[in-house]
């Protein structure tokens, strides 16, 4: 078994091998996607994220070694597409798909997580993060990539993935900190056809 | 805990990919490879791609249900679209059966025949639509249920497109529940929204050319204007954008009829190229003589999609070709639905009428500007944490 790197060098000559990829990986990126918008759209992302790989597979820098980083970096990208599409659906014209829409699965946080209060303020934080701040947070908690895994995925150095870390998880903390005080629990599970923040 | 663990366990129950979706995926892949070797059909491909893709209906319960011959099929079917794609498929592999095309015929004539209304300056083409559409909640027991919503908007396109548009929105309150688990589930989404915005909210929006909350408009004139008149190259163009996506190619690209009709502005010649390109699509029969939706009754021409149970409906007035509404129906449980067998699981009713005049007031984001919050460009929002 070859590693990712030989794998894409060599489907740059023979194409048929990068299926190879598709079969190691598609698992972990559909659920990096599924977790952050849901299933649906992830099988659309799913497929969008290997077309594009495969695209782009001259570009792969072999340094890497896994492709992991780059493929889960590619699907960031394009859930920022469907995020926008999903915006314009939910509050769009297409309203019979509004509803059906899974909101960034951090809203739904609220429901999975045993500390249901302390989630509820945290699901705030992180939507107010910052888009660039929550990829590499949930890059690195989700996508379980280490830091220079999220580096490479977002294309920035790894000085500025440790720094965005450390600031995110000071937000949380705070955050988490005074969801303590016993905010009375409800809306679990809302699936709100009104305003959708993206 | 602490935060990054609270975090690394949420949402750690999402499934796996279907083998549907999988086989899908790695069908689309397949294609684009067989494409990298046969330089003279990546041409084709070029123009096919980059085409602003329908957002599909989520389905929770969908990924079940998926049988390994069905799946082959699709994945079958997808690579000959592909192949054909210069020569198109249309009409290759029969189409609806002839009842429904004789319906479809009928409406698509009558369709020219009644032409649309003339909107004069200053006049508005008023959509009012009611939309039921499906809810499913799981809560933190794993107890999953679901309910129907229902809401009327008022849509007011002026007479030049480009010109302001305006669109009133109530909030979507609970319309059908099954069971108490439902019940509980629809009555404590209502009270949240009712506590945070009160029940007579009516979201206002206004912008030119339709583009709400900073997003391009499905219904752009340009756009439309595009799409061919002949059934058999609009069915061709329906295959080719929404390949890849839904159950089955014949499904997806009824649904995206639907999809476009519903909104309630596809003009005449348009909506008569779409009932002929429904005409062509294997599968659609003639669903209920005698459909009533909302109160008006019309024929029902639809489509069993069997991996997921449901069937798309148009509901058409064969008098005067205008499109009634459409539905999702349940038709048979795939397995795990939380939706009774039988339930419209979705539905849009949809009546069009000119007027002199449409409402004052309204935002380009609505209860985004509402909320005090900032574009962040192309369509995304930031918004102060409550």
């Amino acid at each position: 078994m070859s590693d990712d790197d030989e794998v894409l060098e060599r489907s740059v000559d023979e194409p048929a091998v990068f299926a190879e990829l598709f079969d190691r990986h598609a698992g972990m990126v559909h659920r990096y996607v599924a977790r952050r918008i849901g299933v649906g759209v992830a099988d659309d992302i799913l497929s969008e994220t290997f077309l594009v790989a495969f695209e782009q597979r001259e570009r792969f820098d072999p340094s890497l070694g896994s492709a992991r980083p780059w493929l889960l970096g590619i699907a960031t990208l394009l859930m920022k597409r469907h995020a926008r599409l999903e915006a314009r659906a939910w509050r769009g014209m297409v309203a019979g798909t509004a509803a059906q829409i899974v909101p960034d699965a951090i809203e739904l946080a609220n429901d999975r997580v045993d500390a249901a209060r302390m989630s509820r303020k945290l699901a705030a934080a992180l939507r107010s993060l910052p888009a660039r701040d929550r990829d590499t947070l949930l890059l690195y908690a989700w996508g379980d990539l280490d830091y220079e895994g999220v580096a490479a995925a977002l294309g920035v150095p790894v000085g500025t993935v440790r720094s965005r870390l450390n600031r995110v998880r000071r937000v949380l903390r705070a955050a988490a900190g005074r969801s303590a005080d016993g905010e009375p629990e409800m809306d679990h599970g809302r699936v709100d056809p009104a305003p959708q923040r993206v | 805990m602490d935060e990054l663990t609270l975090l690394r366990n949420a949402c750690s129950d999402v499934p796996p990919p279907s083998e549907a979706a999988l086989t899908n995926a790695r069908a689309a892949l397949f294609d684009r490879i067989a494409l990298e070797v046969d330089p003279g059909a990546r041409a084709a491909r070029v123009r096919a791609a980059g085409r602003t893709r329908r957002l599909v209906r989520h389905r929770p319960w969908r990924s079940a249900g998926f049988a390994g011959i069905g799946t082959v099929a699709a994945a079958g079917l997808i690579a000959t679209l592909v192949m054909t794609n210069v020569v198109g498929l249309a009409g290759w592999r029969g189409g609806a059966d002839a009842a429904a095309a004789a319906v479809l015929q009928e409406a698509s004539i009558a369709a020219i025949r009644n032409a649309d209304p003339v909107i004069a300056p200053g006049q508005y083409l008023k959509v009012e639509t009611t939309a039921v559409y499906g809810a499913t909640v799981v809560d933190e027991d794993g107890t999953a249920a679901s309910y129907l919503t229902i809401t009327d908007e008022d849509l007011f396109i002026p007479a030049d497109r480009g010109d302001e548009w305006i669109w009133l929105r109530p909030l979507s309150r609970p319309y059908q529940t099954f069971g108490p688990e439902s019940e509980r589930f629809a009555a404590a989404s209502w009270e949240s929204v009712v506590a945070e915005r009160g029940e007579d909210y009516v979201e206002r929006l206004r912008a030119p050319g339709g583009e709400f909350y900073g997003s391009p408009n499905l219904n752009d004139p340009e756009s439309l204007a595009d799409l061919p008149r002949d059934p058999h190259r609009l069915l061709n163009y329906i295959y080719r954008t929404t390949i890849g996506q839904g159950p089955s190619p014949d499904g997806e690209a009824l649904v995206w009829i639907a999809d476009r009709l519903r909104i309630g502005a596809i003009p005449a010649d348009l909506r008569a190229a779409m009932y002929q390109a429904a005409a062509l699509i294997p599968g659609v029969t003639v669903t209920e003589e005698q459909a009533n939706l909302n109160g008006r009754t019309g024929i029902a021409i639809g489509r069993l999609e069997g991996a997921n149970g449901l069937r798309q409906d148009l509901i058409i007035d064969p008098d005067t070709g205008l499109l009634i509404g459409e539905r999702e129906v349940l038709v048979e449980d795939p397995g795990d639905s939380t939706f009774p067998v039988g339930t419209a699981i979705a539905w849009t009713a949809v009546e069009t009428s000119v007027v002199d005049a449409a409402p004052a007031g309204g935002t380009p984001n609505g209860a985004l500007d509402d909320d005090g919050c900032t574009s962040t460009g192309n369509g995304s929002f930031a918004c102060p944490s409550s």
